[in-house]
């Protein structure tokens, strides 16, 4: 079995005196698609950033890409990170984003191209980010997100609000890109999407569960859907 | 009739509002506070000029002083023997000095002989004009009084800006306040629209160091802000018949330094502020008070001592002077670096500041 890229165990952030997210343990190996599910507000999102190394832990312990969780010093070489805003530069086109993207990683020019052609961005390679509708700007943000394949690929609510061909498109890449050996940590708060994910984790009010199935969190909660088991938890 | 109460309800809202921004509480509190105790305390534009005599004699000397004395808002800071006022004055030890020539006084000038010279640093025009009027009006009352109208005659001589031009006077300062406005602004509104858009976020996930996102950040404005200054120079040299300068390189050389200082402040306060309005409101409320307490709006001199404590440490300050030092006084690199490292000193303290907000909003 390959050495776990993310494993950490007890990660709590607590902001002004309000804990956020508390007793996160989570182990990712290459090749693993991991989704964080919970309602909005529920820690995920703060727990990407942990991960990515936007913010340092308060307790817990652990590495991520073998360089301790909380030294503040992780590879971010090796890290992909899309956060849930459309956030490249409004004022370049799609390949203008993508080349700077390229250029932070060391990549040669060739691997703008390529991106462009592997996620269908060619029709709207020249058009500036801000003129993008938010499906194509979506697609663009995922793909510099990934232009130096990453061994760990962080995605914080990549699918919301966005049209059923993006969804499944980002989909089918995130699949792809775990495919090819690199840990994938998702976070979503759509159930349906949620189950047709191979492993889970519930978060509700900052606290996380541990990592299950589906399938598993289905029938231990004697609902028929992933959706029926999460309310019945949260009733409990 | 439901018109009111739908105000009362909007105008409840927005007071409700009013009161938990605290950006809209700065506008109305902070800012207004600032401006009353800063006009109110420190800014005295027609406060004491240093005053330098120098005559031939102890007693001739203390006679000139002692009629100075009388006047209105004079400070004689030096008295000495003949060609010692007109060094202080070139020193900038003084903004006017008294040269009394051999065997005349101030107080005897029906002698004979050369006339009694006034020297004047009119690279502040603001400061010693009305000053020297004083003391022009005060010697010829004195002869006046002496009932010989005629006496031995009065020269005054303008330094650096012999025809008491005003524009000269503001030229130096106008290249430090554009510059200064423009960087405070582009460095405060470019990391907040950053912050806000999330593309702050998407850049520190990038394996750059802190320093090398800072300096990418900083690079394109400090060009800009050189090549600003640098045309407000030329226009004042074209436009307004400033002579070219012979320490312009010495000058042009001091602009990214400067440009750096106010850009890395920018950030900090960037860094510490939520929104592009904040960010906006915090740069605003650095850059009045450095416009009144640099110099550049009233005199530096005429400022109380706490207010001229507080205007060292603004960069302006020292860029004022240094432009001031090469436009109109001739000098060249020796002002320049010396008026260019307490520049640096803010420079690195506000990057000490904007990595520790930074890793405060991170943390």
């Amino acid at each position: 079995m390959p050495e776990p890229v993310v494993d950490v165990r007890g990660l709590a952030k607590t902001y002004d005196g309000r804990e956020v997210v508390r007793q996160v343990t989570i182990c990712a190996r290459p090749g693993d698609l991991l989704g964080l599910v919970g309602a909005n507000g529920g820690g995920k999102t703060t727990t990407l950033r942990m991960l990515a190394g936007l913010v340092t832990p308060d307790a817990g312990a652990g590495f991520v890409l073998g360089r301790a969780v909380r030294s503040g010093g992780l590879d971010r070489r090796r890290i992909g990170y899309m956060n849930q805003r459309l956030a490249l530069y409004p004022e370049l086109t799609v390949t203008e984003n993508l080349r700077f993207h390229a250029r932070m990683h060391g990549l040669p020019a060739k691997a703008v191209g390529d991106a462009l052609e592997r996620f269908g961005l060619g029709e709207v390679a020249s058009r500036r980010f801000t003129h993008l509708s938010g499906g194509w700007a979506r697609r663009a943000q995922f793909a510099a997100s990934v232009i130096h394949a990453p061994d760990l690929l962080l995605l914080d609510e990549p699918t919301a609000g966005l049209d059923v061909v993006t969804r499944l498109a980002l989909w089918d890449w995130m699949t792809q890109i775990a495919a090819t050996g690199s840990a994938v940590i998702v976070s979503t708060h759509d159930l349906t999407e949620a189950e047709l994910l191979p492993q889970i984790m519930l978060y509700h009010d900052g606290l996380a569960g541990a990592q299950t199935t589906p399938a598993a969190l289905i029938a231990e909660a004697g609902a028929p859907t992933l959706e029926a088991a999460v309310l019945a938890e949260a009733r409990r | 009739m439901n018109a009111p109460r739908r105000i009362m309800a909007i105008a409840a809202v927005e007071w409700a509002r009013l009161l938990r921004t605290r950006i809209a509480l700065t506008l109305l509190v902070v800012v207004p506070l600032l401006q009353i105790v800063l006009f109110g305390t420190a800014i005295r534009p027609d406060a004491a000029v240093a005053v330098a005599v120098a005559a031939p004699t102890s007693t001739d000397a203390e006679n000139v002083a002692k009629t100075l004395r009388k006047q209105r808002n004079i400070l004689v800071v030096a008295q000495g023997e003949p060609g010692s006022a007109e060094a202080a004055v070139k020193h900038g030890n003084a903004v006017i000095g008294i040269e009394v020539p051999e065997a005349r006084s101030f107080a005897n000038p029906l002698a004979k002989g050369g006339p009694l010279r006034i020297v004047v640093d009119e690279s502040n025009a603001a400061l010693s004009s009305a000053a020297t009027a004083r003391i022009e009006t005060a010697y010829w009352r004195t002869l006046a009084e002496r009932s010989d109208a005629a006496g031995p005659g009065l020269r005054t001589e303008r330094l650096y800006n012999p025809a008491s031009r005003s524009d000269w006077s503001f030229l130096p300062g106008l290249i430090g306040v554009t510059v200064m406005i423009a960087m405070i602004m582009l460095g405060s509104l470019s990391l907040a629209r950053e912050r806000e858009g999330g593309t702050w976020e998407a850049l520190l996930i990038l394996p750059a160091a802190r320093w090398e996102v800072l300096l990418g950040k900083l690079l394109p404005y400090i060009v800009i802000g050189t090549v600003q200054g640098l045309a407000v120079m030329a226009v004042g040299i074209w436009l307004f018949e400033l002579p070219l300068p012979q320490g312009a390189a010495a000058l042009a050389a001091l602009l990214p330094l400067f440009c750096a200082a106010h850009l890395v402040l920018g950030y900090a306060i960037a860094a510490r502020a939520q929104t592009q309005l904040a960010a906006l409101q915090g740069a605003v409320a650095f850059y009045l008070p450095s416009m009144l307490l640099s110099g550049f709006l009233y005199p530096f001199a005429t400022l109380p001592r706490w207010a001229q404590a507080l205007g060292e440490v603004f960069p302006l300050t020292h860029f004022i002077r240094a432009a001031t030092g090469v436009l109109l006084r001739g000098k060249g690199w020796s002002i320049v670096l010396e008026q260019a490292l307490p520049i640096a000193a803010f420079a690195a303290a506000g990057i000490l500041i904007a990595t520790l907000f930074q890793s405060r909003s991170t943390g």
